[in-house]
């Protein structure tokens, strides 16, 4: 996964290149996400809008965790904003932020031309694979809250690295088959380095008839008074028994055989743990029983998900049912 | 005999640098045995590696196996024949099955008769059948670290594999591999040469990929990356800092190298230059630059993938990447210094060693407590070695090591240092992690040995104490190479530590968290495993280790110059004899139920033989008393010739039983004298 946010500066500009795509200006935030969403849906992904929950990783998304699971082929696109309470520098840092954004493409099973297609994404933003260094530098990726693991690589752009590749092999515990490839493009870091600024918060959004709409108008104050909120008075009595509450919900919801719900109460409890962790309140011994407890949710989620689909003769893998996933 | 060449190519998407080398070695050397087995001969055989690709060219190939001799044996004559000479159903049915006329066969005799015989050759498999079999044996017997899956592929491999080119001659090879067919193409670099590549003969695959922008053969991609590295340095009048594996990792990234020159801010050059290192090698995979002085300059070459149109782009971005990690390091480093060491100890007491074991600040107490002990044994400055103590994983949680782990101890370092901490104890928190590898420098401070001691020492006991040894090739907490560091100080700084002393002083800090029986033996067994591997890497035979072991001794200083002693005496012509005398000696004596303790009475002595060796060990008990292991043993060897006089002429067992005492006394004290050594009879062959 793209792990925070762009820590790391992005480089100049490209004057150079021409931007490829005529329909929208990747110059902006917003034409960058549309000029992926455009590529990606003619590529024969479906867009699928954000999870309305919070998470630390586009990957928590049921369209990439629970659709990695099981035999039915997916093929997906979508922005995720994400949460990463402990990397809040309270707007100070022009590099680091606490709630940032994902681009995640997830095709299964992953297709044989899958780093040529993510190549054509970067082309497609202006990126010319002559003129810059692009390299896939060895990343394996292992996430231990949700009992998964793949390997991979970060892409690198003249050194920087702009996204992150994942076979993933194993999700919830259970074997991957057939494969599901991951890319997630840490969509700030890609920004900056297009629209050559510094600081996430100079980035242009978009331009609008009142003016332009940096990144900064819109999230830094989120960032001063959400980091406030996540390293001083986010109630820690109050999380660390919604994080109980939510895990005993969890297994519940798993014995009533829901596993969707008893998905959510997992994200749910992820993010508690994240803000605990953000307030210092788990010492190092209870984290790791923390996140123990956490993939033991996510492995029962994951085989609840699997029997459901089983018991409903994995719909998606009839031709004639052209329905989005449930 | 026919030859061809024969050429093997797997494409695959990038692999895993640092394993790239191994795969490739591993894949030619599997392959080649395997074709040695078949029974093929070639003239010479070469690899390439890329990171999209593993070859193998075997040249002058054999094309066909050598004949085959089949020989095969019927039923004996008796029951080939009738007596008027039919043949049996027996004789008929064995001709039927070499598919023969039973007029073909012949008799073959042994000695338990004669037998009905058939022998023929059949013609050896073409090497053209046989090599796909081979080359799909050799992939199965890789190295991989580990395997992925694909698609829905029931393949696996190091990466998902795109491409198998497999010729033999001119012709293509009829194989499928990971359910692809075999072909005589391949595709050049990934951007500037996407195209397909037909190949004509294996001989021309190193061409035909320069042609495409692809340096196939490893080492001469690593040549011209050094080339082109030292000409940019040279420019600047630099030297470029080159680790052979750096060099070797940067070779497996790319199939077209271009070294480009990068700056950054002079400013920068204030942050330690481990951690400026560390940030432009492992993270940036760049290599740094010095002046003639050895200082580091602000500058780095990193080497791209491509012939970029526009380079300036290309070490643009490079530069803006350095800039923004170094200068996150430096900010750490900057905040960092604003709190002292001293601190952040308090600190540690949430930060858990072992779960049974507790924090690391209860493991620093303890290893302040016990490096304060071994420096007064050293006769050190108790002071600075507890000072050094106190302080010696506060560095684990400053932010600088948080981000940069390996940096753990250089950072402890340069803090103590900033907040004016005695420069020996400063010193000592980077020697505590020394030797950091096999071959590693070794502290040079007291402090700093007395430091590296205990913080292993307390490891080794704690984790043997909660009965977590290592078990095969899982060593978690990494007591093997923990317990060769504390051999290496003591041995290599020639300290006059006993481990035994040591463990039991460890282990009482521990109180009641560990298990203490046994304890300090299991440790000390351990060391000296480690020892008896180490000396034996030291060219010195396992019976000498033995002979010296049998000592039992915690001291690896002392063991380690007797080793050098009985090694040394073991190049005496007397030193056989010796030995074997000594093991007569030995087996006599413990026939008796051990070495009868009593002294030498001179007047029972009777023989010449027996007078004369009395007389001898007396003189020699006290001229060897000040002398050390090497000299002993030298100058008990003039006792070879009155020992194996006293067996030839002297009978121990005798009736008497005041003389037969006053005898086994006198083996005794030879036991005795040598024992001071080591055990000699252990060196018999």
């Amino acid at each position: 996964m793209i792990r925070g946010i762009s820590r790391y500066n992005p480089p100049f500009s490209h004057d150079g290149d021409t931007a490829l795509n005529e329909t929208f200006d990747v110059k902006t935030f917003q034409g960058l996400i549309l000029t992926l969403q455009d590529y990606w849906a003619k590529q024969g992904c479906a867009l699928m809008q954000p999870l309305d929950l919070e998470v630390g990783a586009g990957t928590f998304h049921p369209a990439t965790f629970l659709q990695a699971i099981g035999p039915e082929p997916w093929h997906a696109a979508f922005v995720q904003p994400c949460r990463r309470p402990t990397d809040g520098r309270y707007g100070e840092n022009p590099n680091r932020i606490q709630h940032y954004y994902q681009f995640q493409v997830v095709l299964k099973p992953s297709p044989k031309d899958i780093q040529e297609r993510y190549l054509g994404s970067l082309r497609a933003l202006g990126i010319d694979p002559l003129v810059h260094d692009i390299r896939f530098v060895e990343d394996n990726w292992e996430s231990p809250t949700l009992g998964a693991w793949g390997l991979g690589w970060e892409v690198w752009q003249d050194g920087m690295e702009i996204s992150q590749f994942t076979y993933f092999q194993q999700v919830g515990g259970l074997p991957c088959k057939p494969i599901t490839g991951e890319i997630t493009y840490g969509l700030e870091r890609l920004a900056m380095y297009i629209q050559n600024v510094d600081s996430i918060f100079d980035l242009v959004w978009a331009k609008t008839p009142s003016g332009t709409m940096t990144y900064g108008d819109i999230f830094l104050e989120n960032e001063k008074e959400m980091s406030t909120y996540n390293f001083e008075h986010a109630d820690v009595d109050f999380l660390l028994q919604q994080f109980n509450h939510l895990e005993a919900q969890c297994q519940k919801l798993i014995g009533l055989e829901l596993p969707l719900p008893a998905y959510e109460s997992l994200i749910k409890a992820s993010n508690a743990f994240n803000l605990l962790d953000a307030r210092h309140a788990i010492s190092v011994t209870e984290r790791q029983a923390y996140i123990l407890r956490l993939r033991k949710l996510s492995k029962t989620v994951a085989q609840a998900y699997y029997n459901k689909r089983e018991a409903l003769a994995f719909p998606r893998l009839k031709p004639s049912c052209n329905e989005t996933s449930s | 005999m026919t030859t061809n060449d024969f050429l093997v190519e797997i494409l695959t998407e990038e692999l895993p640098p640092k394993a790239l080398l191994t795969l490739a070695t591993s894949f030619h050397e599997q392959l080649i045995q395997g074709i040695r087995l078949a029974g093929l001969s070639f003239a010479t055989s070469c690899f390439y590696a890329t990171p999209r690709r593993l070859a193998v060219h075997i040249e002058a190939l054999e094309t066909q196996q050598e004949a085959q001799t089949i020989e095969r044996k019927g039923p004996s004559l008796a029951a080939a024949y009738d007596k008027e000479g039919n043949p049996s159903k027996a004789a008929l049915g064995f001709a039927r099955s070499c598919g023969i006329d039973l007029s073909e066969t012949t008799t073959t005799q042994t000695d338990k008769g004669e037998w009905l015989f058939y022998q023929t050759t059949a013609p050896g498999k073409t090497a053209f059948e046989l090599l796909p079999a081979l080359v799909e044996q050799a992939l199965a017997h890789l190295p991989v670290p580990k395997v992925m899956s694909w698609g829905d592929s029931q393949h696996t491999f190091v990466r998902p594999v795109h491409h198998v080119l497999m010729m033999f001659g001119e012709k293509t090879v009829d194989a499928t591999l990971f359910g692809l067919p075999a072909t005589n193409t391949t595709y050049g670099h990934r951007f500037h040469h996407p195209e397909k590549i037909s190949l004509k003969h294996p001989r021309d695959y190193r061409a035909a990929l320069k042609n495409a922008h692809v340096i196939a053969d490893f080492d001469e991609r690593k040549t011209l990356i050094q080339q082109q590295i030292q000409t940019l340095a040279k420019k600047q009048k630099a030297k470029a800092v080159i680790s052979d594996a750096l060099l070797n990792e940067v070779t497996s990234i790319v199939e077209w190298p271009n070294a480009l020159l990068g700056q950054f801010d002079q400013q920068l050059l204030q942050v330690p230059k481990e951690a400026l290192t560390l940030a432009m090698e492992s993270h940036q995979k760049s290599f740094s630059l010095t002046d003639t002085q050895g200082n580091l300059l602000p500058q780095f070459i990193t080497v791209s993938n491509i012939e970029s149109k526009e380079p300036k782009q290309v070490i643009h971005g490079n530069e803006r990447v350095m800039a923004a990690r170094l200068s996150d390091a430096e900010f750490f480093f900057e905040t960092d210094k604003r709190i002292p060491l001293a601190e952040r100890v308090e600190k540690l007491q949430a930060v858990i060693f072992q779960k049974q074991l507790g924090t690391l600040a209860e493991k620093v107490s303890r290893v302040t407590a016990l490096t304060a002990a071994i420096t007064e044994q050293m006769q050190g400055d108790v002071a600075l070695a507890k000072r050094a103590g106190e302080l010696s994983k506060a560095d684990l949680v400053t932010d600088m090591v948080g981000e940069f782990p390996e940096l753990q101890g250089v950072m402890g370092r340069y803090y103590a240092h900033n907040d004016n901490e005695p420069e020996e104890a400063a010193l000592a928190l980077d020697e505590l992690y020394m030797p950091r590898f096999s071959g590693d420098q070794l502290p040079t401070s007291k402090t700093g040995q007395a430091l590296a001691l205990a913080d292993r020492i307390d490891t080794l006991v704690g984790i043997f104490g909660i009965n977590k040894p290592p078990t095969g090739s899982k060593d978690p907490f990494a007591l093997r190479r923990a317990a060769l560091g504390v051999l290496r100080i003591i041995i290599e700084k020639q300290l006059d530590l006993d481990l035994r002393e040591l463990f039991a002083l460890s282990a009482e800090l521990y109180g009641d968290k560990i298990q203490h029986e046994h304890l300090i033996e299991t440790c000390l067994t351990f060391c000296n495993d480690r020892l008896k591997h180490w000396s034996q890497e030291q060219g010195i035979p396992p019976s000498v280790f033995a002979a010296v072991a049998a000592k039992k001794i915690g001291k690896p200083y002392d063991i380690q110059q007797r080793l050098d002693a009985v090694n040394a005496f073991m190049q005496l012509p007397e030193a056989t004899a010796l030995a074997a005398a000594n093991k007569r000696v030995h087996n006599i004596l413990s026939k008796q139920g051990g070495a009868a303790i009593n002294t030498v009475d001179f007047n029972l002595l009777e023989e010449d033989a027996e007078k004369i060796l009395a007389e001898k060990l007396a003189e020699k008990t006290k001229s060897i008393a000040p002398l050390n292991y090497q000299d002993t043993l030298f100058a008990l060897a003039d006792l070879q010739q009155p020992i194996d006089r006293f067996f030839d002429d002297v009978m121990v067992m005798v009736d008497d039983e005041k003389i037969k005492h006053n005898r086994l006394a006198l083996l005794g004290s030879v036991q005795r004298l040598f024992g001071r050594v080591a055990d000699v009879s252990l060196l018999v062959k």
